[in-house]
């Protein structure tokens, strides 16, 4: 007998949304964290969302995870990237409270029956041979369980750099590391690897000269990330940018050395598209000067997040830098930034449903699959969480296809293609970003949801109702007629006009034309919120460039039907470069789409392994 | 998709007994039965005989041999349809363009043998064997040369496959990184990169037509009055007696195709019944030969009787010259015969005697100059498009790249726009391998400081 379905040891942005998956599959759920009043922290920026990321928070709302009504709960300036770049890359972005955000995530999970809640610092896994049996903890409780969950973080030996000769063996700023289980799972024989990454310092609000920054107000409050909620969002604040130029520069350059990232501290590679100041100063010396986004880190404090800043410099020469900048010339630091490094294992080590390849039912999600950002690792931890319970009872992995979501798009590029960076969304890593869009994440993964029972009756009723809304919105735009009198005032923006009566369907293409307003003005009642219109108007607009994106998606299919066994023994197929041989040896490709996506595949090596496929199922038939 | 049915003519254009048809994929029975009848699919490889028909018109545009093959024991391990209709410039591309009606896809170059490959019925190193035997028929100089050519296009095309991901990747920045440092990406940047990629690709695509020509060798018709010298002509160009020579007009009545190598390029040249208006049955059949060769022609000679030259506006000549579109080298013929001192002959023609083999040289420095000239002015270092293959990717990767900027213009966002350029990528994809969206990325950081 075991204690539990599914453990889940971490209670970051990955270990609660996998949590809330095994809930809702009705597993007995235990999570297992070392310090509950963290569970759900962000422990770097305070804000939720942003470009395809925001699409992520959608798809795992979707699907019943917490990330969505958390941040709903949590907004305190919503804005909506993108507006002037068309609303398939429409990216929305929250400023939360970080303490409402975690709040509401503690909140949530604790409305699921199935899952447990407990304190403890995991020391040990529990094996039997290549299966995992459960979890020991450092002061001596064992917890069995037919599957485990790690996300640990940056949790894993992680070790904080300020400057290079402060070096402090923590998880994140006030938290220990995780020591033992670093070791327990080197054990396993897995590969390990170093990232770092980098958080900027935080400042007191109450130091600022408000008069030499710039003001960003948000959109107001009419967005929302969940699917199936609504809540009163809390007060709504600003946020503040500056620049940081040439004094800021000057310092930095003139303290390069002391930089634990360029004075030789750091070994582990860190992301490019998050630099710390310090690589945006030395990697483009020719840029005048970099902006500097202030942000409330609640609404109970007057902590400001210094965006843009992250540093692994000495504290007072950090001090020195804030000083330089517009508006802060006499900023107060309450918290300096800093660089961490952690161990990760390289993601080529796990199927396409996040399960080691060497131990049975343990699987990993978030950080330590190399990535960066907390949708990374909700987005992982919904697919862990799902398929942990799958594989104790016996079914099939729900593998994520990379038309269907972010998420599918994330997971199959990590364990496909591997990480040499932190490893963050964008829509550029996704060939079909018109089909991947936010306001289409509940149509895409509705059915998955209903299959896999996950969504309770009431929920099931509101996601149907709000699709049948953009159907019959689509319905009356395809209907309506509209005649030139009708339309004309609403196209004055588009420099057209209507020369005889069409369908409002047809009109609404035009760049510039409004669905709603069109729809007003041929006299149809649109009682529907603005993302309903939104969701409608969009499948119209672009109706040609989704049918394209829908053929190549169609054709990816094809490859993706071609089924490769896991235990294929590429080793002996001669026919195959020695190269690719090696790769696909490791990774294992689930179907032949994933393995042409293996870095290093050759179109003739793909055709070779097509043949050797046949023959080999014809050699064990 | 890789089991769609295709089809595509097996055996080479141009006249010949019998043309080969090959269908494969799948249903192709079924589509075949549309087009055929009788239609027997079994018993399995026996040829039955049959008429074959256009699937919607009903016309019948062949009587046929055919034969069904069921996979897996067929040339590509799919079902497989051979079909040998009578050869010509007409009937084989009449019926694959029934079969076509009745629902196959115009095969891709190589197609069958991918799919081959892809079946297990061949594997690659054989199928490149049989490429490289084809490579073979050529000569050995050209055949180096050809070698050279490829690797400089692979080069060429990775270029250019950098230009549009360039592209793609200011599109990406903007849409990626909506709140850095550098601010919105400047129209004129987009554009400039456009105009890069774009004309890139379409320098590559003008070289397609004399590319693909010195594979197949270009066409070279020889026309003109009866008895003007054209039969003469064509034995003295091939350096062999290939074609009957008499004094009496109307001696060729049918036409002579035969391959030559003219000043180290290859040409197909063809000897054609004089024109003229004749009411000789078989040579008015000869002479329709003629004309429906002139049409496909990619240079045509026309010879005239040097000693006839007085004659200044001959009218035959003019028409002639009126309705082809192919480039025309004029030829003045017999030069030997010509005794008199009148004026010397304008520049653009050429005088020739076969007899003497004055001239033939300079005739052939010309046809070369007129069949290869891009080819000849870019030297060997300079890429070329030498397969359908090819070309039909860089067209398509034209028209997308032509399609982007239509969608700015028109006012459409960047997401959409930049599926154009995606797909145009993807275009030359199937050339040089695959392309990752980290390539793209990779750009954008280079670039770009991004890093809110």
């Amino acid at each position: 007998m075991f204690d539990y379905d599914v453990i889940i040891v971490g209670g970051g942005h990955a270990g609660t949304e996998a949590a809330a998956m095994s809930a809702r599959l009705k597993a007995s759920t235990l999570l297992i964290t070392s310090n509950l009043d963290t569970i759900g922290h962000m422990s770097c920026n305070p804000a939720i969302g942003g470009i395809a990321k925001g699409t992520v928070v959608r798809e795992v709302d979707a699907l019943g995870g917490a990330m969505g009504r958390a941040t709903d709960r949590a907004t305190i300036q919503f804005r909506m990237l993108n507006r002037s770049k068309g609303p398939a890359v429409w990216a929305p972005r929250a400023q939360c409270d970080r303490t409402l955000y975690r709040r509401a995530i503690r909140t949530l999970l604790e409305q699921f029956p199935a899952l447990q809640l407990t304190q403890g610092m995991v020391s040990r896994l529990l094996l039997d041979g290549d299966q995992v049996r459960g979890v020991e903890s450092a002061d001596g409780r064992r917890f069995s369980a037919r599957a485990v969950i790690i996300t640990a973080g940056t949790f894993l030996r992680g070790r904080i750099h300020l400057g290079t000769e402060t070096q402090i063996p923590a998880g994140r700023a006030g938290d220990q590391p995780s020591i033992e289980m670093a070791q327990a799972i080197e054990d396993l024989g897995l590969i390990v690897s170093r990232f770092k990454t980098g958080t900027p310092p935080r400042i007191d609000g109450r130091t600022v000269d408000w008069s030499k920054v710039e003001r960003q107000d948000g959109d107001g409050d009419g967005y929302r990330f969940s699917f199936y909620e609504r809540m009163a969002l809390p007060r709504q604040v600003a946020c503040w940018i500056t620049w940081a130029g040439e004094p800021v520069k000057e310092i930095i350059r003139r303290h390069l050395k002391e930089s634990a990232l360029y004075g030789g501290a750091i070994s582990g590679r860190g992301p490019r598209y998050c630099p710390s100041v310090e690589d945006k100063i030395v990697k483009f010396p020719d840029a005048k000067r970099h902006q500097v986004f202030l942000e409330p880190e609640g609404l109970d404090t007057q902590e400001l997040y210094v965006n843009g800043l992250s540093t692994s410099l000495p504290v007072p020469v950090q001090l020195e830098f804030l000083h330089a900048v517009p508006g802060l010339e006499r900023a107060r630091m309450t918290r300096a930034g800093y660089a961490i490094e952690y161990d990760y294992y390289p993601p080529s080590q796990l199927t396409p449903w996040l399960e080691t390849k060497a131990v049975e039912r343990l699987f990993f999600a978030g950080q330590i699959n190399g990535t960066t950002g907390y949708e990374e690792a909700a987005g992982q931890g919904v697919v862990a969480g799902i398929n942990a319970v799958r594989r104790l009872k016996g079914e099939e992995p729900v593998v994520f296809g990379r038309d269907d979501a972010y998420i599918g798009v994330l997971v199959d590029d990590l364990v496909t293609r591997g990480v040499d960076e932190p490893y963050r969304l964008f829509t550029s890593r996704s060939e079909f970003r018109m089909l991947l869009r936010q306001d289409n994440a509940l149509r895409r993964l509705l059915p998955l949801a209903e299959r896999l029972a996950l969504l309770s009756d009431e929920e099931r009723r509101t996601a149907e109702r709000r699709l049948g809304e953009e159907e019959q919105v689509l319905e009356a735009a395809r209907q309506t007629t509209i005649t030139p009198s009708q339309a004309d005032p609403v196209l004055v923006g588009t420099g057209t006009r209507l020369g005889q009566p069409e369908r409002v369907a047809v009109v609404a293409k035009r760049p510039g034309a409004g669905l709603g307003r069109l729809l007003q003005a041929a006299g149809v009642a649109c009682p529907y919120g603005d993302d309903v219109l939104a969701a409608a108007e969009i499948e119209i607009k672009y109706d040609g460039y989704l049918a394209r994106e829908r053929e190549a998606a169609a054709r990816l299919a094809e490859l993706a039907a071609f089924a490769l066994p896991f235990d294929l023994p590429y080793l002996e197929f001669r026919s195959l470069a020695t190269e690719a041989r090696q790769k696909l040896d490791r990774i294992r490709p689930a179907s032949l789409a994933q393995a042409a996506r293996v870095p290093g595949i050759s179109p003739s090596d793909l055709h070779n392994l097509v043949i050797e496929t046949a023959r080999w199922r014809r050699r064990v038939a | 998709m890789l089991t769609d049915p295709i089809v595509a003519l097996a055996t080479p254009p141009g006249r010949s007994a019998v043309a080969l048809i090959r269908l494969s994929g799948r249903g192709v029975f079924a589509l075949a039965a549309r087009c055929l009848a009788p239609f027997r699919a079994e018993p399995a490889r026996t040829v039955f005989r049959a008429r074959l028909r256009h699937p919607a018109s009903g016309e019948a545009i062949d009587d046929a041999l055919a034969c069904c093959f069921p996979g897996p024991h067929s040339y590509t391990g799919e079902d497989l349809v051979e079909i040998s209709t009578h050869g010509g410039l007409v009937v084989p591309g009449a019926a694959v363009a029934a079969l076509v009606a009745g629902g196959a896809r115009p095969a891709e170059a190589g197609e069958f043998t991918r799919r081959a490959v892809l079946n297990g019925k061949m594997d690659l190193l054989q199928a490149e064997a049989t490429a490289d035997l084809i490579d073979a028929g050529a000569p050995v100089q050209r055949r180096r040369a050809l070698q050279q050519l490829e690797r400089g296009l692979s080069g060429r095309l990775e270029a250019l496959r950098g230009e549009i991901l360039d592209l793609e990747a200011l599109i990406a920045y903007e849409i990626d990184f909506p709140e850095e440092d550098a601010g919105p990406v400047a129209p004129d940047l987009v554009r400039g990169a456009w105009c890069v990629a774009r004309e890139r690709v379409a320098g590559l695509l003008a070289t397609a037509p004399e590319g693909e020509r010195l594979r197949e060798g270009a066409l070279c018709v020889i026309a003109g009055r009866p008895n003007a010298g054209k039969s003469s002509l064509f034995n003295a160009l091939l350096g062999t007696e290939r074609a009957i020579v008499t004094e009496i007009p109307g001696t060729t009545r049918d036409a002579i195709e035969a391959p030559a190598v003219i000043a180290g390029f290859p040409f197909r040249l063809v000897d054609t019944a004089g024109l003229r208006d004749s009411q000789d049955r078989v040579e008015k059949i000869g002479i329709e030969v003629s004309r429906r060769y002139l049409g496909a022609a990619d240079l045509v000679v026309f010879c005239e009787e040097g000693v006839v030259r007085g004659a200044s506006s001959d009218p035959v000549r003019e028409e002639f010259l009126a309705h082809v579109r192919a480039p025309v080298v004029v030829v003045h013929t017999k030069v030997d015969l010509d005794q008199s001192d009148g004026p010397t002959v304008r520049p653009a023609v050429v005088s020739v005697s076969a007899v003497t083999g004055a001239g033939l040289e300079e005739l052939k420095r010309r046809l070369a100059a007129e069949a290869f000239g891009r080819l000849l002015a870019l030297g060997d270092v300079e890429p070329v498009v030498t397969r359908a293959r090819h070309r039909a990717a860089l067209e398509r990767a034209l028209a997308e790249l032509d399609g982007f900027q239509a969608a700015r213009s028109a006012g459409v966002d960047a997401a959409a726009a930049a599926t154009h350029l995606r797909a145009a990528v993807t275009a030359l994809d199937d050339l040089i391998g695959v392309v990752t969206p980290d390539e793209v990325l990779d750009r954008v950081f280079a670039s770009f400081c991004v890093g809110k």
